[in-house]
């Protein structure tokens, strides 16, 4: 109870997430338990996949009737209920929760919003700053990933933050009270209160805020070569991840042709080293018709995807999507044969080569089949169109590294950065080479403006710098990005 | 059956006097029509009223049946405001319900018509009055459109309570002045969960069960010149003043006295509960209403009585007026009384809060903050109410601090599964593959399929009205040099689309592309049904069907398409972009509603595996090997299923696609990385739940093979 006698909670939800039903629960629960309750929400067409709202106020009974407001007032929150990191952020920003009488109560999982999911880069809001900022502004915070908890235990995550706030102790209700609210609702009752009670037990123990992740964790493959060892801090590690890639893309020679392209950066700085040694590992393993065959019929794939479908005895079915455009099938022909006929359908479809759609039943014998010969061409692959093609991108991206390292770090780092540019299929991988080799010659023409403006040592390369690192982020960022990236390029 | 099933709340709705009902606050008006004996109830469905709908519906046959009530879903506002004209003759009560200010528009050439010939029996009109956070539609106030037909406008203070309080007052009202009265109530106050003391039902003097029987002519209820103008002299001869004795002699406006005599604080009802809280927070007040400054509470916003506001104002100083909206009628009006009276008084309002958008908690305790601070009611120091406020905001300065960065938007989108989405998939990528053609205008509508507007698609160039799309592309078409299209939800289609786009569009010969949704339902309000449902609201069958309605207007031109087949419906667009064939070009979308299509199938599926039966559920999925992480796919789709993840590779530094657990198995991922061509990560699994001999013998074969194969492999 605060000082004017009452509990105010806000739930920020994303519609579908149930936090409905968590506001009827505790309605039903404090009236049930002899308070005076109401609650409302703001669901309307957000309803569909957008923020919603609810807010719930819990007065002590008595004959007085209270003047509920409809609106939770900024800095005058008591709970926080959040069944989803970013809302709680979203609250942070309107003003609601304030350390001096908060209780912030969330799971930590993403829902991630569209505008996240649009970049072609990361631009996933920081996970930790999210919960230092819950922290900043609460006075007690329980923080834990509800989801994964609601996973593992085939139960909803509205229901574990009922326990928790329940189990947080900050309202006046029995947990009977809440028990009986789930009950008399009605919905999937016994994994709700399985829900409640998993929650109930975590708050209980006392505040926790676990820090949210804003990533995976790696663990980097041990075993070392001389050559590898003698490398920098910055660089061991990725090379380490690199060459068993290498190996298991082609083979050990393909591994050593990596190395050979490596040497020339790792004496010089780490950070450009760092750079090349990741972008270079990756696009030396460009996902061709020939991988992606394999990796589609490794046993480990089915393994996994049986396991995705948490449906123990299940027998599960898979039909894969291909699509390969006519670029990506006479890529993996070797190079002497199919030059001639490449450069002339390039002419004939500048945009949208043809295509041969397959839905392929890789869980089938005949299907499997298919794919798994594809995989077996892997031995005509250094001879292959593709190749030739992206290995002398490659030469020219690592040319152009070395060339600027010749005149300025800084510039160097970000022109290795632009290797990061390179991903995706077909059409998009096109779009994404086109932009690295764009990016390179307009870096290249402001570098040499800028010697011709001044001596070498003195040049100015701030410009060609900016440049460099300018396009790769738009480009990165969505969308809209990539054509303002062009005309960055353009001017 | 719409989205939501209130058939265990409409129990309650047969209560009597003395029991508690518990709800929201639709069900308590809905109580009280029927305490208040109405004849008939009708409306059209839309936020947020929508649920007033359901829960007549789930009444008819339990409750409203029973006692001899009419209920009908209206094809539209418009259909609604005129049912009301059984009360023109007959000494019959009726209510209707709709979103306001947009079903006002709509319903007003009917309601001028029944607000000037008057009405007999009380009406009520529940209006949902749109505004502010959560709402769906363009911002505007209903005020003004009470003003013109000199309908009163009742704003109860938000207690269910209250509520019900001012249903009833509002047909007594509606019967003194002759006039149909709008009740409207906000989006927050609409879902407010409350108790009510229940009253007996009262069964309706005129009913279906007891009808009428004899008619009643009375040419002075025809509006015809020169009755009309008899009509337009009554309402402000006779039926307002009436109207405003009603008001003073019901005390439908509340007076909250304080021990300051000198200011005072004039709301409207509906602003009650936001400034008493405000107040409460400032100490000026507690949370059980007691109050150290004089409060004027206007439940009736039309209606105002003069003597009652000049009364109010006399003697005081200070006044502050909270009144949401623009124009600001109440505070001119307050300032216009006290000039005519000559009283030294000074008004405050809209200076001191934002003039326009809604009166949120930040506003008016902001508000109330900087009235105190120039006249502090007597008994409070005027630095313990800064004080206070201080307190409330002080941790607002870090904020931006601590974030640093805006926190991501988060606009609603079709959901998981939605067979809406793959027709803007497939606009897209003929609009990005083949622009000559794709890259033209689109005339849009009102519905779910507004979200199209919204990334990823960004489609759709002008939003219109319900109903509106095709009509306001007619003058697009001929002007922009290539073919355009206009798309329009089913729910709009038969809302006003027929009439107003196709009849038009036949009629003027317009060459253009029309994009019909046809999903079943008005999705968007909560799967009402609409004439080619199947069914009505009532559960009665229907043949109705969009293809029958288009031909009997003389479209020839019609190709139904199955929305998830993205390819075909590709194909289609294309044809009906570059057919010679003239005039409109129609293309039916078609694919249920999957909110509606999981809540019937997902507990059946339940059932059937839980009695062990074999259950197939397809779902998607993403290699994480495969996915470099361009996100493409998102561009073209959307799927909230469709979301991120960690890379597991450590030498990749963006997050890759993944498909989470909500995924229903439509196919549309799979179908937009083939028809854009994007990536192989794509796959489908089908998951066979509890599988046959047969079944586990066949997939113990298959996987005994391909392990061989894959282990020579490695």
């Amino acid at each position: 109870m605060n000082e004017a006698g009452f509990v105010s909670v806000l739930i920020p939800a994303v519609g579908g997430q149930g936090g409905g039903v968590l506001s009827e629960w505790l309605v039903e629960a404090a009236i049930a338990d002899g308070q005076v309750a109401h609650g409302t929400s703001i669901p309307g067409v957000a309803q569909r996949t957008g923020s919603t709202t609810y807010y719930v106020e819990i007065f002590p009974p008595g004959d007085r009737e209270p003047t509920v407001s409809l609106y939770p007032v900024p800095g005058a929150l008591d709970v926080l209920l959040a069944p989803e990191l970013l809302e709680v952020g979203r609250m942070i920003e309107l003003g609601f929760p304030s350390p001096a009488r908060t209780t912030i109560i969330t799971s930590t999982h993403r829902l991630y919003s569209i505008q996240e999911k649009l970049a072609l880069g990361n631009a996933i809001y920081p996970a930790d700053r999210l919960v230092d900022a819950a922290r900043a502004f609460s006075r007690t915070l329980h923080a834990f990933d509800a989801l994964a908890l609601a996973r593992e235990h085939r139960t909803e995550v509205n229901a574990i933050l009922l326990g928790a706030l329940a189990g947080s102790g900050v309202l006046p209700l029995k947990d009977d009270a809440y028990r009986g609210a789930i009950r008399a609702k009605g919905v999937q009752v016994d994994a709700n209160l399985r829900g409640f009670e998993l929650g109930l037990a975590l708050a209980r123990r006392g505040p926790v805020a676990a820090a949210a992740r804003n990533g995976a964790a790696h663990a980097a493959p041990a075993a070392d070569d001389p050559r590898v060892a003698a490398m920098p801090e910055a660089v061991r590690p990725i090379v380490r991840q690199a060459l068993p890639r290498l190996i298991d893309y082609q083979d050990a020679r393909y591994a050593e042709r990596y190395l050979a392209l490596l040497q020339p950066f790792v004496a010089g700085d780490a950070e450009v080293a760092a750079h090349v040694a990741r972008y270079l590992a990756l696009w030396m393993t460009y996902e061709d018709a020939i991988r992606v065959a394999d990796l589609k019929t490794r046993a480990a794939r089915f393994t996994r995807i049986q396991g995705e479908a948490r449906t123990p005895g299940a027998v599960v079915e898979v039909t894969d999507y291909l699509k390969p455009d006519l670029d990506e099938i006479y890529g993996i022909l070797p190079h002497a044969l199919v030059a001639p006929f490449a450069r002339w359908a390039e002419r004939r479809w500048p945009h949208g080569r043809p295509t041969l759609t397959q839905h392929v039943r890789t869980t089938t014998v005949l299907g499997y089949l298919r794919v798994w010969l594809l995989g077996r061409l892997r031995r005509i692959r250094p001879i292959s169109y593709r190749a030739h093609e992206e290995f002398a991108l490659i030469t020219r991206w690592l040319a152009v590294v070395r060339r600027c390292s010749t005149w300025n770090i800084e510039l160097a780092r970000e022109v290795a950065r632009a290797g990061q540019l390179v991903k995706g299929y077909g059409d998009v991988r096109r779009r994404m080479t086109a932009h690295l080799d764009r990016v390179l010659a307009a870096t290249l023409a402001a570098a040499e403006k800028a010697l011709r403006d001044g001596a070498c040592e003195s040049a100015d390369f701030s410009q060609a710098t900016r440049l460099a690192r300018d396009y790769r982020l738009l480009v990165l960022s969505g969308p809209d990005g990539e054509r303002k990236a062009e005309a960055l390029a353009a001017s | 059956m719409g989205e939501r099933t209130f058939a265990e709340d409409v129990k309650q709705l047969g209560y009597g006097a003395g029991q508690i009902l518990h709800g929201e606050g639709i069900l308590a008006i809905t109580k009280a029509l029927l305490q208040s004996g109405v004849s008939y109830v009708g409306g059209y469905p839309g936020a947020p009223v929508s649920h007033m709908i359901d829960v007549l519906a789930d009444a008819n046959d339990v409750l409203l049946r029973p006692m001899g009530v009419y209920f009908e879903q209206s094809g539209s506002e418009a259909a609604a405001a005129a049912l009301l004209g059984a009360s023109i003759n007959y000494p019959v009560r009726g209510a209707v319900t709709w979103k306001s200010v947009v079903g006002t528009n709509v319903a007003s050439d009917a309601l001028s018509h029944v607000a000037s010939a008057g009405v007999r029996g009380g009406c009520l009109i529940v209006i949902g009055e749109d505004y502010g956070e959560g709402s769906s539609i363009l911002q505007e106030r209903t005020h003004s459109a009470a003003l013109k037909s000199s309908v009163p406008l009742l704003d109860p203070r938000n207690s269910l309570q209250s509520f019900a309080r001012f249903v009833e007052e509002g047909f007594g009202l509606s019967e003194a002045c002759h006039e149909p009265v709008f009740f409207s109530i906000r989006i927050r106050a609409c879902h407010m969960r409350g108790t009510l003391v229940c009253k007996d039902n009262v069964k309706p003097a005129v009913s279906t069960l007891l009808p009428l029987g004899a008619q009643s002519f009375s040419i002075d209820r025809i509006n015809l010149p020169p009755f009309t103008y008899a009509m337009e002299a009554q309402k402000f001869e006779h039926r307002l003043p009436a109207a405003r004795r009603y008001v003073i002699d019901h005390a439908l406006n509340e007076i909250f006295d304080g021990d300051d005599r000198e200011i005072g604080i004039v709301m409207q009802g509906g602003q009650w509960n936001t400034t008493v809280r405000g107040l409460a927070e400032l100490g000026v007040a507690d949370i059980y209403g007691r109050t150290a400054v004089p409060l004027l509470v206007l439940n009736c916003l039309h209606p105002l009585v003069p003597e009652q506001l000049i009364a109010f104002m006399r003697g005081k100083r200070q006044i502050f007026v909270v009144e949401e909206g623009m124009p600001n009628f109440i505070e001119r009006e307050l300032q216009a009384l006290a000039h005519e009276a000559r009283l030294d008084v000074e008004i405050h309002g809209k200076d001191l809060l934002a003039p326009n958008g809604e009166y949120v908690p930040r506003l008016v305790v902001g508000g109330l903050a900087k009235f105190f601070a120039g006249c502090s009611p007597r008994g409070v120091p005027a630095g313990a109410i800064a004080d206070r406020y201080r307190r409330l905001t002080e941790h607002q300065e870090r904020i931006t601090a601590v974030l640093r960065e805006p926190v991501a938007k988060r606009p609603p989108s079709f959901c998981t599964g939605c067979p809406e989405r793959p027709l803007f998939s497939a606009m897209k990528i003929l609009r990005e593959r083949e622009p000559a053609i794709g890259d033209t205008h689109v005339s849009h509508d009102i519905g779910c399929n507004t979200f199209s507007t919204q990334a990823p698609f960004n489609i759709g160039n002008s939003v219109l009205g319900y109903g509106m799309g095709l009509a306001s592309n007619s003058a697009v078409a001929p002007l922009f040099g290539k073919r355009t299209i206009a798309v329009m939800g089913d729910g709009g289609f038969w809302h006003n689309g027929l009439t107003t786009g196709v009849a038009n569009a036949v009629y003027n010969k317009q060459d253009a592309v029309f994009v019909i949704i046809d999903n079943g339902y008005a999705a968007a309000t909560g799967q009402h049904h609409v004439p080619s449902t199947g069914t009505n609201a009532r559960g009665e069958r229907l043949t109705t069907t969009i293809p029958g309605a288009l031909r009997g207007l003389g479209v020839t031109w019609i190709k139904t398409v199955e929305s998830y087949r993205i390819p075909e419906m590709i194909g289609t667009l294309r044809d009906a972009l570059t057919t010679r064939a003239p005039g409109l070009k129609v293309v039916i979308a078609k694919g249920e509603c999957m909110l509606e299509r999981q809540r019937r199938e997902r507990p059946r599926k339940r059932a059937r595996a839980a009695a062990g039966k074999t259950v197939e559920q397809p779902r998607f999925g993403v290699d994480p090997d495969v996915c470099t992480g361009d996100h493409s796919c998102m561009r073209f789709n959307g799927c909230p299923s469709l979301t991120l993840r960690p890379s597991p590779d450590a030498l990749r530094e963006d997050p890759i696609a993944h498909v989470d657990e909500t995924c229903v198995g439509c196919g549309v991922c799979g179908e937009v990385a083939h028809a854009a061509v994007l990536c192989p990560s794509f796959y489908e699994m089908k998951i066979v739940a509890n599988p046959g001999w047969w079944r586990r013998l066949l997939a113990r074969v298959r996987r005994a093979v391909i392990g061989r194969l894959a282990a020579l492999a490695q």
